[in-house]
Parts: C-alpha cells; structure tokens; sequence
C-alpha cells in the first residue's frame, strides 16, 4: 500500500467542542491546522448530544445581556464546583474554568449562537447550535477538516510528539500525519459500556494512545453516570429525556415493588438529589442500589412516572424541552400519553461523562513534549463529582489548548517521525484481518460492555472490582491478540474497528478498575460498598497513573488547593453528600 | 409468551468483489419496540459481523443522521425508524450507484 504522508503544524484529535475549538484558536495563531474527526464533523462525539447548558457566574451572563443572578459572583461558582467535586478538584483548573467561561461566551454569542433560554447561572442553547457555529468559524479561518478518519497511535521522535497514524474508516487505508504539535480532544470512552447514553464513536482512542505514548493520566475511576435514562424501549435506549424532565419537574421514582425509591432518604438529599444536577450521582446511587438488592424491572432499571406533578405543568415543560414531544429524529409522543396517564416507563443509570483523564498542566500540556489534551479526554475540573456544565469545560480547554499547543508547533521545528514506527504500527493494526479462527470482536465488545456497567457502576467492590480485573487481563492476554475478522476486505469493516478499539476499552477499563480497587474510600460518583465513607484524612488525593519500561504505575498525587481548604476526618458518604449539597452558595437553579 | 420473529433481508454490496446486490435473509427475535437499527446490531452481534451499516459513529437516538438507509422501501433513519414483530423487513442502501460497502453510502 503507498504510503501518504500529511503534514500540518498542529493536528486535533477529535471533532466535538473541544477539538473544534482548539482548531479555531490554534488557526487563530497563524499557524496550519488539521482536525481529525473519527465521526461526522460536528456531529459526532458527546458534544452533539448535550442539551445543553453553558454554566457561568450570573454576573458575567448579566454584564454579556442574558438574564442571571447579579448577586453570583465568581467566587461562588468557584466554591461550588469544589464542594460539588468532594474537593478532588484540581483548583488551578476550576480557576481556568471560573475566569475565562465569560470570554468564551461572548465569543460564542460572536458567532451567533442561538440560546433558547437562561437561568441563574447557566444559558441554555443545543449541542447541535453549538456545533453548527464553530464548523462554521472553524471553516472561516481554515482549519483543515476530515471526518471519518481515526487516530490509531500518536508517533513520537527523541522522546518528541512528531505525528500520528490515522486510518480512514471508509476505505480502511492509513494516513501517515507528520505534526508539530498534538492535541487530543477525542472525548470519553462510553463505547466500554452497555448501555450507554449513545455515540458509538467514544471508545477512548486518544486517552490510551497518550497513554501509550507515556502521557499520565489519572482519576480514572471517578465515572459519572446519568440517572433516570432510557433502559426500554430499545429504540429510545441511552437518551437523556427522562432526566431533563425529572430534573425540572421531578416525579416518581419506584422499584419492582411498586414502592417508593426515595423514601426513606433524607429530605435535603431527597431535594437536591432530585431538582439539582445533583441528581446523577445521588439518583444513580440510589437506583444501583435497589438493583443491587433485586428490586430492578427487567432491564435492570426502576420505574419513572409522573406521580403527583400536575399534568398541565409537565406538558408545558415538555412542550418547551421537547416541542411537540419530538426531540430532533425521535418521536416522543407516546411517551407523553403514559405520563398523562401517570404509567411508567423504565430508566435507570448510563455513563455519561468521564472526571478522570489525560494528566495536564496549566498550558494543558501533557507529560509528554508536543502533545496537549482538552475536554472530556483531559483530567478536568471537576474532581470526583461534576455539577457544572462539561461544556463550557470542552471550551474553555479547547480555546487554551489550542493556543498553547500552536505556540508550542511555532517555537519548535517538528522533529521527523520514523518511517519504521509508522510500518509498525500498521502492521500491528492490520493483524485481525489475516487472524483466521479467532474470537469475534463485536461478542467479546459486548460481554465485556455489561460487565463494565455491573462492575464498575456507581457502586463498587472489592470483589467485583477483582473479579472483572481478572476478566479483562484474561481478555488482554489471550483474546487481544486473537481476534479475526470474517470480512477480510477493508472497506468499511465494523468488525476490524471493533477490533482496533478493544484494545482501548480493554486497557482503560483496567486501569479504571484497578484506580478503583485502590481507592478504599467512598467520595462522589465512587462508592464502596466495603468502605462507605469518604476519607479526607488518607484520600483528598488524585490518582495518577504513569507508564514505566514494562509496567504500570499507579501513585497518588495530593489534589491542588491554592485557594479552599479541604475538610478533614471520616464521614459516611451520604452524610458527607448532604454537608456538600448544603455548603452550596445561595444562588439558585440547578447548579 | 410466544417469540415473534422478524424475517430480515438486506441487500448486500461488496465493491471489492464488484458484486452488486445479493439479497442476504435473516431471522431476528422481536423485542417491543425495536428499531430499524436494533435488528441491524442483533445480525452484527449475533448472526453475521461482516454486515456493514453506518455505526462507528452513530449516535442511536436521531441526532447525527447518518443511519439512513431504505427501509421497506421508504427512505429513514434506521435508528428512529420502528419496525413490527412477526413481518417481512427489508433494509436497502438509500441508493444503488455510491454505495461504500452495503448499506453504507459513499460520501457526496
Ligand atoms: C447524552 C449526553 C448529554 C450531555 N448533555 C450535557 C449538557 O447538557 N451539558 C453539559 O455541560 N454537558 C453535557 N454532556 C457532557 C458533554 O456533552 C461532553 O463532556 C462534551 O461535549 C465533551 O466534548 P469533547 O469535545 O471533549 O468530546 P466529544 O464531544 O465527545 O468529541 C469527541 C470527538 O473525538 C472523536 N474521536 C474519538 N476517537 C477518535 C479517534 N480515534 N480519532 C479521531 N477522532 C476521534 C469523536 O468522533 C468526536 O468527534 C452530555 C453528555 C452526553 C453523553
Ligand atoms: S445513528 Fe445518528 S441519527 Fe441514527
């Protein structure tokens, strides 16, 4: 096969919100851009999908002409993603995130962004708008951009990122990129779980190819799932819905039984686990738990219902949520007679997002020369436990990201990438299609996906937690290397994808396990059933993990607190929820 | 409770053989509420991996559109478009001259 090369000053990995806007502000510099996007441009990833919120100081929304709290005030926002994050937040990053929201906003508004309402704190446009307007300014300043092409391996030179191999997913040949500079903006790595809460493209590609390549990362555990999604019908499997609507109207919440999910429950958590967006990780401990305890419906999810919600107020919030019951392509409508009718439909917890991720300093320069990383795919500002919006972090990250790495491509002559590392690292991907008699990607992707979901859920164990570590490094061992394919061409082949990402699943899905097992404590979306308490005084650390010569090495990191003090002493979790729901600033709404 | 079935054909291209068009039939076993979609991962998972449909970047739940295709005939999303227990189903590229592989298009 010829061998294309293709050069460019600085590559992105990833074609949702951060990738698009580190590409803007990295064009911005005047240096070449490329973005690589494994699916449809600005219609792939998580980005898309979010509803979705941009989360600010309500001063800073009233000084750009949006409606907003003028009693918050930065400091406040500042408290509460610490408080909501268990204060495992890295504080250099919430500061990043606090100090440069509003900027990014009045760019956003710049380029037209259309937003539907605003709140306290947070203006509400779609993951959809938000994508349209920065194709567009991506496109107006000449970012180069292709999609459906995915980054197998970063390349490296004296220890230097000087490239990447891709592989165009349509007619499967590689495409050799030679770069000054690397970010990885690819996302998280839902596609480990089943259900999950969508996109098939996350299988967290660029998290473990940094980390092959010797990027750290870290709190790789911390896994936030979404409450109150679709588990039935299938052809609404993953969508978000039923949270937005319990989040704004509340609703009820029961198990097999019939019974009450919540009762019993301390009213504060009761409140605020409902009608904030405390509602993840609280709503899905507490759905867990009743699974846990056999009281699951029959995909392993509860009942929601309208329950003593006025129909006419829930059909006004639907009707603004989801105009007409439809939501873009689906159809929502029969939905919305069982909730008049006060019938239940079954939901339960999906991942959603991911706290932990590629290790970054303050340019969002990973341990690794040349390579950035930004958005979901970097270990952010949310500590154990995210409130905020994701979003407004995709951006803030992308837009620094992008600059620093483009300053970075500037300074720097690209070094050369071996012509041998990128032989290599194709023949390596090429090896399932000429396995023959091997076991079936798509089979061994999907028991490891429900394993995934059951073991590394909202509650952990030791047990479980060793259990599945022994499944997967069984899996590593024997079944990684011995994967064939039953269509040996290279157009298009799903099963050879499946095959290339499992890799990724495999060793993220390890590497999160083992961060759990060590983790004996229990703080914001990680609960241990054998220690339920969380540990100010042995655990107010992250979790780093670093790849040596022939192993891997997990160390703790203490967290980054130059400005709030951390509590100390042992508190069971529940209570420690409801100290940190409470130690919420007095604005409103639902951050 | 008896176990509906969905009889399933898809029309097949593999443009590295420049074979176009072999109608290939499954069964499936129906689960209420199913899409177009849900069939297309059970074959993929279950019956035959080297079926080819838009999927390593869908989004399942309508937003991205890419999943189009023909489905008894009509032009849709495989993941938003129902399909009904116990009946014939065909399942088509959404044209016949840029097809990928299957029923994946080629890009405009
Ligand atoms: C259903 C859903 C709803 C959400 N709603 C909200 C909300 O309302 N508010 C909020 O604040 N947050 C929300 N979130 C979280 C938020 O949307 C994400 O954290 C954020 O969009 C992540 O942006 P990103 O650019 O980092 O990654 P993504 O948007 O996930 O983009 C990743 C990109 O990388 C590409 N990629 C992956 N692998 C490769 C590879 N190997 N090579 C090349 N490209 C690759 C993907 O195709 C994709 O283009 C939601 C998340 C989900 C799943
Ligand atoms: S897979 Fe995205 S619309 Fe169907």
């Amino acid at each position: 096969m010829a061998e294309t090369y293709h050069d460019t000053d600085v590559l992105v990995m990833g074609g949702g919100g951060a990738g698009f806007r580190a590409a803007i502000e990295a064009a911005h510099s005047g240096v070449h851009v490329t973005l690589v996007s494994k699916g449809p441009l600005a219609r792939s990833g998580a980005s898309p999908m979010a509803g979705a919120d941009f989360t600010l100081d309500g001063t800073s929304m009233n000084e750009l002409g949006r409606e907003g709290d003028v009693n918050d005030s930065k400091e406040k926002v500042f408290n509460d993603i610490v408080t909501q994050g268990w204060y495992l937040n890295n504080q250099k990053l919430v500061g990043q995130y606090v100090d440069t929201a509003k900027s990014q906003l009045a760019d956003l508004m710049e380029w037209g962004i259309d937003i539907t309402l605003s709140d306290q704190r947070a203006i509400f446009t779609s993951g959809t708008g938000i994508m349209d307007v920065l194709l567009k300014k991506a496109r107006a300043v000449g970012v180069e951009l292709l999609e459906d092409v995915s980054i197998l391996e970063l390349m490296k030179t004296d220890g230097r990122i000087a490239g990447a191999l891709g592989l165009d997913v349509r007619t499967g040949e590689f495409i050799r990129f030679r770069a000054g500079a690397v970010v990885i903006a690819s996302g998280g790595w839902h596609k480990a779980f089943w259900p999950n809460t969508g996109m098939r493209d996350l299988s967290g590609d660029g998290i473990a190819a940094a980390f092959r390549a010797g990027a750290d990362i870290g709190n790789m555990e911390f896994i936030t799932f979404c409450c109150n999604v679709f588990y039935a019908p299938p052809i609404w499997r993953g969508s978000l819905a039923p949270y937005i609507l319990s989040l704004v109207c509340g609703g009820r919440m029961s198990d097999r039984n019939g019974d009450d999910l919540l009762s019993g429950f301390d009213p504060v958590l009761q409140q605020k686990g409902v009608l904030t967006e405390w509602n993840k990780s609280f709503l899905s401990y507490v759905s867990t738990l009743a699974a846990r305890e056999g009281r699951a419906l029959e995909n392993g999810g509860i009942h929601y219902s309208r329950g003593d919600v006025d129909w006419g107020f829930m059909q006004m919030v639907g009707g603004v949520i989801f105009p007409n019951w439809k939501y873009k392509a689906i159809d929502f409508s029969t939905w919305a007679e069982k909730l008049e009718k006060n019938e239940p439909v079954e939901v339960g917890p999906a991942v959603e997002y991911f706290d932990g991720g590629i290790v970054v300093g303050d340019r969002f320069e990973t341990t690794v020369p040349g390579l950035y990383a930004a958005g979901e795919a970097a270990l952010g500002a949310f500590g154990a436990n995210r409130v905020f919006s994701a979003v407004t972090e995709m951006l803030v990250q992308g837009r620094d990201a992008g600059r620093f790495s483009a300053e970075f491509a500037k300074a720097k002559k690209a070094p050369e990438p071996k012509r041998d590392a990128f032989r290599e690292a194709e023949e390596r991907a090429c090896a399932p299609l000429s396995c023959t008699g091997g076991e079936n990607p798509p089979a061994v992707r999907r028991n490891i996906q429900e394993a995934a979901h059951r073991r590394l859920g909202p509650i952990r164990s030791e047990g479980e937690l060793t259990a599945f570590i022994g499944m997967l490094e069984d899996v590593q061992k024997n079944v990684l290397s011995n994967l064939s394919v039953s269509y040996t061409g290279r157009t298009y082949n799903k099963e050879w994808f499946d095959a290339l990402e499992l890799r990724n699943i495999v060793e993220l899905l390890l590497v999160s396990a083992k961060s759990a097992r060590l983790r004996t404590e229990s703080r914001g979306v990680h609960f241990r059933e054998d220690f339920p308490h969380t540990d100010n005084d042995a655990w107010l650390c992250e979790t780093i993990v670093s790849r040596g010569e022939d192993a891997i090495a997990f160390s703790s990191r203490p967290v980054t607190v130059p400005h709030m003090t951390p509590p100390r002493g042992k508190t069971p979790y529940l209570e420690m929820m409801k100290t940190l729901m409470e130690a919420h600033s007095d604005t409103g709404g639902k951050h | 409770m008896v176990q509906k079935n969905i009889t399933v054909t898809v029309l097949r291209t593999d443009p590295e053989k420049s074979d176009a068009g072999t109608k290939q039939r499954y069964t499936v076993p129906f689960t209420e509420g199913m899409s177009a979609m849900d069939v297309l991962d059970y074959i993929y998972q279950h019956l035959d991996s080297s079926v080819a449909y838009y999927d390593h970047a869908g989004c399942g739940l309508g937003i991205c559109a890419r999943c189009t295709g023909r489905i008894n005939g009509k032009a849709g999303l495989f993941c938003q478009t129902p399909v009904d227990g116990g009946g014939e189903l065909v399942l088509e590229p959404t044209g016949k001259d840029r097809v990928q592989r299957d029923l994946v298009m080629k890009k405009k």
